[in-house]
């Protein structure tokens, strides 16, 4: 406990010193790289022919990539370290550094490297609000020449891109575009004798106090990271708003929280709750463990984005499982407008030593994503064009389901973390986890969110 | 100073480098943070606005999670202290009736080296409701307690207390091994004197090893009361401070303000308060042992 009582009392102060002899080493950085980009832009116009980088030098460049693909049995890991090690082959000069992490460590972790202005050449973000104060502090370069290059730009989905852009400027590249769906597991269904999918919200309930009933846990969930919970709220809210656009409009200050489709969200949410739709202690579960209970097929559903497929796929409720859209509530919204999840996206540092090669790499990677997910059967929700047919390919059932949902998307909203800022979305994410725990009174959390939202403007 | 008769100069040469370093390392990144908790700033922006007093005032007067993880810290503090006794007592009757007293200290050490985030997983499964194979509701239906089942770290009554219980459990070993090597540092020939003059037993402890041990127990009760005001790791491993705050404490709330609320000026003004609360608690825990040990020598 010495070391622990040191440790301690020096956690805050060693994190503050931390922060202040980076920011040192930051701003000497930011001069260097100011000259290193010029003379980069020189490189860049005697070798206009970007995609494969000439180095005349020869001299060695390491660039740094972190990613969220931390999972071997994943074949997004497969991906990544394929696209890499076929780029190193090609360009013998160039080495990519992987700094490989999970989500929550990666988000802290560059949180800590902006905090200096250190942060890795291609790192990983979310869109929107969630990207908006690292653009606003000027840490990411435009992408806009490097997307015009080798094509780049129109293998992107329409309007995808519109995410990830501000003032005119495109500053990261998604890696997928997905939606949120309920998957389902058509044995557990058969057995407690359910024989149509949920239509409305009324028969959402019944079925889970059907499957309740039989000692099956009807919805998964890892609220633990209360993301989870939100995200499934955000679609009872799309639902009763009767469509897309109502956090958009608290922000303009059309609407506040205290409106009645927000409360009315928060009431089915709990029928949800009391219903037992979900596990025991769902509040103590991570999301991979929350994951994992529908897919050891211990559980009937799983509300969650369609990025889920492949990892289902690979599962042992693979064969199993379905996926529809989430019903309408009380006779609102349209079951075919969807949370829309916009994916983690690659970013260039603009203090990078090495732009011009980081931009060329990415340019590289990004183009040949979509063929790689495609081979290695990952392809439903990638947010680029892909030439190619699913069931030919041999892709299953379940990912030729969600590919049709996707056909049926009319629109929808995004996620709240990822359209209010992050102090207000911190209130409503451990409001929306209090709900798992305790019946609370729904004016009252909609009066905190509009509380917090006004605080936080 | 005088007694060891070098030279200042000596002195301050080799006292130099550590000092440097702690200056460098703990008081002046403890200043910035003070100064830090002034701004208006998300941590990453180079806008920062001064706020004054702003975040202290939010903190004192507005902020409903910060006062209720106060008391929690407060609380997980007063429970480790209260365990010290009880290590003491422990080590006595050790040293007292136990010939090996060693291999058992080793035993009851064990969870003090392990990480905490093992400790944490371990007894998050242990916790977990009997639906998911939690042992100890498992144990308690099996002994035909089903009232006393819970989902011990999700209720937000009782998960705090589970969380205590955790730290208790792993901690014991540590203290008791400061408090017996306290005892087993008491010469013998004092209690074979006493006990000529007919004080034996528990009489011997009361005259003894009380006074005696009181540097070493005031050792374990610092501690033990830093350490908890601090915790950290185990609540973020078990329960991430949820639900809905029934488990933050002090520095989680710090860690959550500022890195996922992006109120990085809000996370040092926190983490302000907790430096000085242990400043505080640390400067009156020792003048009160100073205290006994005047009165009890």
């Amino acid at each position: 406990m010495v070391s622990k009582k040191m440790k301690a009392t020096s956690t805050i102060a060693l994190s503050a010193a931390l922060v202040l002899s980076m920011a040192a080493c930051g701003n000497s950085n930011n001069n260097e790289s100011k000259g290193a980009t010029e003379s980069k832009g020189n490189t860049a116009t005697n070798a206009p022919d970007a995609g494969t980088t000439k180095t005349e030098s020869g001299k060695k460049v390491t660039i740094t990539f972190q990613n969220i693909y931390p999972d071997p049995a994943t074949p997004s890991y497969k991906m990544l370290h394929e696209l890499v090690d076929q780029y190193e082959k090609e360009n013998p000069n160039i080495h990519i550094e992987l700094d490989t992490l999970n989500t929550d460590q990666q988000k802290v972790k560059l949180k800590t490297q902006a905090a200096s202005k250190e942060i890795p050449d291609i790192t990983i973000v979310n869109p929107a609000a969630q990207m908006k104060p690292f653009v606003d502090a000027k840490l990411f370069a435009p992408l806009n020449d490097m997307l015009d290059q080798n094509g780049l730009k129109d293998t992107y989905q329409s309007g995808l891109l519109d995410y990830y852009s501000f003032d005119g400027n495109v500053y990261a590249l998604p890696d997928g575009n997905n939606i949120e769906v309920v998957y389902y597991n058509k044995e557990l269904f058969e057995q407690a004798g359910i024989a149509d999918t949920p239509k409305t919200f009324d028969e959402l309930l019944q079925d889970v106090k059907t499957l309740k009933a039989k000692g099956i846990t009807p919805i998964a969930i890892g609220e633990k990271d209360s993301w989870t919970g939100s995200f499934l709220f955000m679609n009872i809210l799309l639902r009763t708003n009767g469509g897309p656009g109502f956090l958009q409009d608290v922000l303009d200050g059309k609407k506040t929280f205290e409106d009645p489709a927000f409360v009315e969200a928060v009431d089915r949410f709990q029928d949800l709750v009391q219903a037992g739709a979900f596990p025991d202690g769902a509040t103590s579960i991570d999301a991979n463990a929350g994951g994992n209970i529908f897919k050891s097929g211990k559980a009937a559903m799983w509300v969650i984005g369609s990025w889920e497929t492949g990892a289902i796929d690979a599962s042992s409720v693979a064969g199993k499982a379905g996926a529809f859209q989430f019903p309408s509530v009380n006779g609102k919204g349209d079951p075919n407008e969807f949370m829309l999840a916009p994916g983690s996206a690659f970013a260039i540092s603009a203090n990078s030593e090495h732009l011009q090669e980081t931009k060329d790499f990415l340019n590289f990677f990004t183009l040949n994503l979509p063929n790689k997910q495609f081979e290695l059967k990952n392809a439903v929700g990638i947010g680029q064009k892909v030439d190619g047919d699913l069931k030919g390919a041999g892709y299953s059932d379940l990912a030729i389901n969600i590919s049709g949902l996707f056909n049926q998307v009319k629109g929808g909203d995004l996620a709240f973390d990822n359209t209010m800022n992050p102090a207000t979305a911190q209130v409503h994410l451990s409001s929306i986890q209090n709900l798992f725990v305790q019946k609370v009174d729904s004016v009252q959390v909609a009066k905190e969110h509009q509380t917090a939202f006004e605080a936080n403007k | 100073m005088k007694v060891l008769k070098v030279p200042a100069r000596t002195i301050a040469v080799f006292v130099l480098p550590c000092l440097l370093l702690y200056v460098c390392l703990v008081f002046a990144p403890i200043l910035v943070s003070f100064y830090t908790g002034l701004l208006q700033w998300d941590g990453i922006t180079t806008t920062k606005t001064f706020a004054g007093l702003a975040n202290f005032k939010e903190m004192f007067f507005h902020d409903p999670v910060f006062w209720p993880s106060v008391k929690r810290t407060l609380l997980y503090a007063v429970a480790s202290m209260v365990e010290i006794p009880f290590c003491l007592l422990m080590a006595i009757l050790l040293n007292r009736y136990v010939r090996k007293g060693n291999t058992l200290v080793s035993i009851y050490f064990t969870p003090v080296i392990l990480s905490v985030v093992i400790i944490g997983q371990l007894w998050k499964t242990i916790y977990d409701p009997v639906s998911m194979g939690g042992m100890l509701n498992g144990v308690l239906i099996s002994l035909g307690l089903d009232s006393w089942t819970h989902n011990w770290i999700t209720e937000p009554k009782i998960a705090m207390f589970a969380l205590y219980a955790v730290s208790l459990w792993q901690y014991f070993g540590y203290h008791l091994l400061i408090q017996y090597t306290g005892v087993q540092n008491i010469p013998d020939e004092l209690y074979e004197a006493a006990k000529i003059d007919g004080a034996d037993g528990f009489k011997a402890d009361r005259y003894i090893t009380f006074p005696l041990i009181i540097p070493i127990f005031k050792i374990s009760i610092v501690l033990a009361f830093i350490g908890s005001l601090q915790a950290f790791d185990l609540v973020m491993v078990m329960t991430a401070g949820g639900p809905a705050h029934a488990t933050d404490v002090i520095s989680t709330h710090m860690y959550n303000s500022s890195f996922l609320s992006f109120k990085y000026g809000y996370g040092s003004a926190i983490a302000s308060f907790l430096v000085i609360l242990c400043l505080v608690f640390t400067a009156s825990i020792n003048t009160i042992f100073n205290k006994l040990e005047k009165k009890f020598s």
